[in-house]
């Protein structure tokens, strides 16, 4: 194996632990739909950016921390609006950004369709130290606000009525998310970002009990899932996007069976 | 006479352009165990929610242990918040999530552990102490979701006591349960009542059984306080049949009061 191919495989790891610890909070609070309205809101930062003239990453990454920010404005308790209805008119409007953008700039298709795609083999060595730093963002961010997330997965309701600073934490989360998925969709696409943020946490969520168990399995089956589906991929030279997104499926449906087959209480 | 704990003068909430509350005024002493009844619609949950600031009132204020809460920004509201222990209904929660039960309870110190910080072996023995109170030392390592709906609102109780609360906050406590989770329960919350100081609201659609030992009944009505003072002086069966829309009967045995429909009654 060429060496430059263990710089895939250290992204896609990477990667793929970013999208599966990530994947917790998100899956837990019913929203996993955010994977994918991101995707949409970088790419069309992305062709904004193109417009403007400013580089990509910046109109990316701006466009989806605002889109995952205005989440913070469906409060907990006191909504009609179900926060997949709010994600879902985000998306639709990201998409109407994203083909107006398309269809303004002639030129950047290709890149465009690549960021729905992602172009995990074409990764370059700046891209793996931004998400690497990334990574280490989320583990800091897992480690110090672990309580108040807990509580937030558990209700948002109880976390407002007995003073867990519920609104600032969710805002911190929303805008990791946001940074987080737009930098690591250059590397793996919105449509296999979506399902390794769904596949390793809903497999951790069927088979672990407690809160630890969920995060350190999640982020494993994430890893695992993008490592193991890009080695299929390689050695039966078939398409590396697809064998991931099938891979973490596989996961997830063994999880099930797990599950199923034990007669432990979970 | 214990001091007021609680204060809600003029209070008006308004949505699109219907009241929807209004107290004149309200006062709760200092460790005070107070029913809150009223008919689904009656304004119960929003008057829980204005008195912990969840909800700002169109007009009044609202004073908690001698803080004026109204004039609070939403940082200074969450640290009011952090003496209040909420048993909220069971659609407010997401019961699917694999945490164990001591890890619900645990959460209860995330209120009162500044940011930044974890759980310290204090706090977990804190949490431990509660739960062996509550018998549920056995349930400890099982997950929350395994557990039944009376085991889980335990759990949920040693959540709040956890946070060490001014004031016990219960949104119908006993809505899902059985008729002898509903006694273990109701029984629960009276004995965390002696604890010194603990000022317990709990509001309940249910008039059926009574709790004895509660010091006050405010029956609600249509956003207004309708009759407020013991059992017996606000659930006479003419203002009961008065609110309800239906006739009934009233029985007393040993203390608790039980009311019946007189349909229900007949057959």
């Amino acid at each position: 194996m060429d060496p430059f191919f263990y710089l895939i495989i250290f992204a896609g790891a990477v990667a793929g632990a970013s999208t599966g610890f990530l994947g917790v909070y998100i899956v837990g609070m019913r929203m996993p739909f955010i994977g994918t309205c991101i995707s949409h809101a970088a790419m069309a930062g992305t062709i904004f950016s193109c417009l403007l003239g400013i580089p990509p990453t910046i109109g990316a990454v701006t466009f989806s921390v605002f889109s995952a920010m205005s989440m913070a404005a469906i409060p907990p308790d006191k909504s009609r609006l179900d926060t997949n209805v709010g994600l879902a008119i985000l998306f639709s409007f990201m998409l109407g950004l994203t083909f107006l953008g398309i269809g303004l700039v002639e030129s950047s298709r290709s890149e465009i369709l690549g960021l729905l795609w992602g172009n995990i083999l074409f990764v370059q060595r700046k891209s793996v130290l931004a998400i690497t730093a990334i990574a280490l963002l989320l583990v800091l961010f897992g480690t110090f606000f672990n309580k108040e997330m807990k509580v937030l997965l558990f209700s948002r309701s109880i976390a407002s009525a007995t003073g867990v600073h519920q609104g600032f934490v969710y805002c911190l989360f929303l805008c990791l998310c946001g940074i987080t998925l737009s930098v690591n969709l250059q590397i793996i696409g919105g449509l296999m970002i979506f399902s390794l943020i769904t596949n390793p946490a809903a497999a951790a969520y069927q088979i672990c009990r407690g809160h630890r168990a969920v995060v350190i399995a999640a982020t494993l089956f994430g890893v695992l899932s993008t490592v193991s589906g890009f080695l299929v991929s390689f050695y039966f030279d078939l398409p590396t996007g697809a064998c991931i997104v099938i891979v973490s499926t596989v996961i997830f449906a063994l999880s099930v069976l797990c599950r199923l087959l034990s007669n432990a209480k979970i | 006479m214990s001091e007021d704990f609680l204060k809600l003068s003029d209070i008006h909430i308004t949505r699109a352009g219907k009241t929807i509350l209004h107290i004149d005024h309200l006062h709760i002493q200092s460790g005070q165990f107070v029913n809150i009844i009223g008919t689904n619609g009656a304004g119960k949950t929003t008057l829980l929610k204005v008195i912990c600031g969840l909800l700002k009132p169109s007009a009044g204020s609202v004073v908690f242990n001698h803080i004026l809460i109204n004039s609070l920004n939403p940082w200074q509201k969450s640290n009011i918040r952090k003496r209040i222990g909420y048993i909220p209904q069971s659609t407010e929660y997401n019961s699917e999530l694999p945490f164990t039960a001591r890890e619900v309870a645990a959460m209860g110190r995330t209120s009162i552990k500044p940011l930044l910080t974890g759980l310290s072996r204090a706090d977990y023995e804190h949490v431990d102490f509660w739960m062996e109170k509550l018998g549920l030392n056995d349930q400890k390592n099982q997950t929350f979701r395994s557990l039944s709906g009376g085991e889980q609102q335990k759990v949920l109780i040693a959540r709040a006591m956890v946070q060490e609360p001014l004031m016990l906050m219960l949104d119908e406590p006993t809505s899902n349960l059985d008729f002898n989770w509903k006694l273990r329960i109701s029984r629960i919350v009276r004995e965390l009542h002696q604890q010194p100081g603990l000022t317990v609201l709990m509001v309940s659609h249910e008039i059926s059984s009574i709790p004895v030992n509660v010091d006050r009944t405010i029956l609600l009505h249509k956003g207004g306080i309708l009759a407020d003072g013991n059992s017996e002086q606000v659930l006479t069966s003419a203002v009961i049949q008065d609110v309800y829309e239906c006739e009934i009967n009233i029985f007393e045995t040993e203390g608790n009061k039980y009311v019946f429909s007189r349909e229900l009654s007949r057959q």
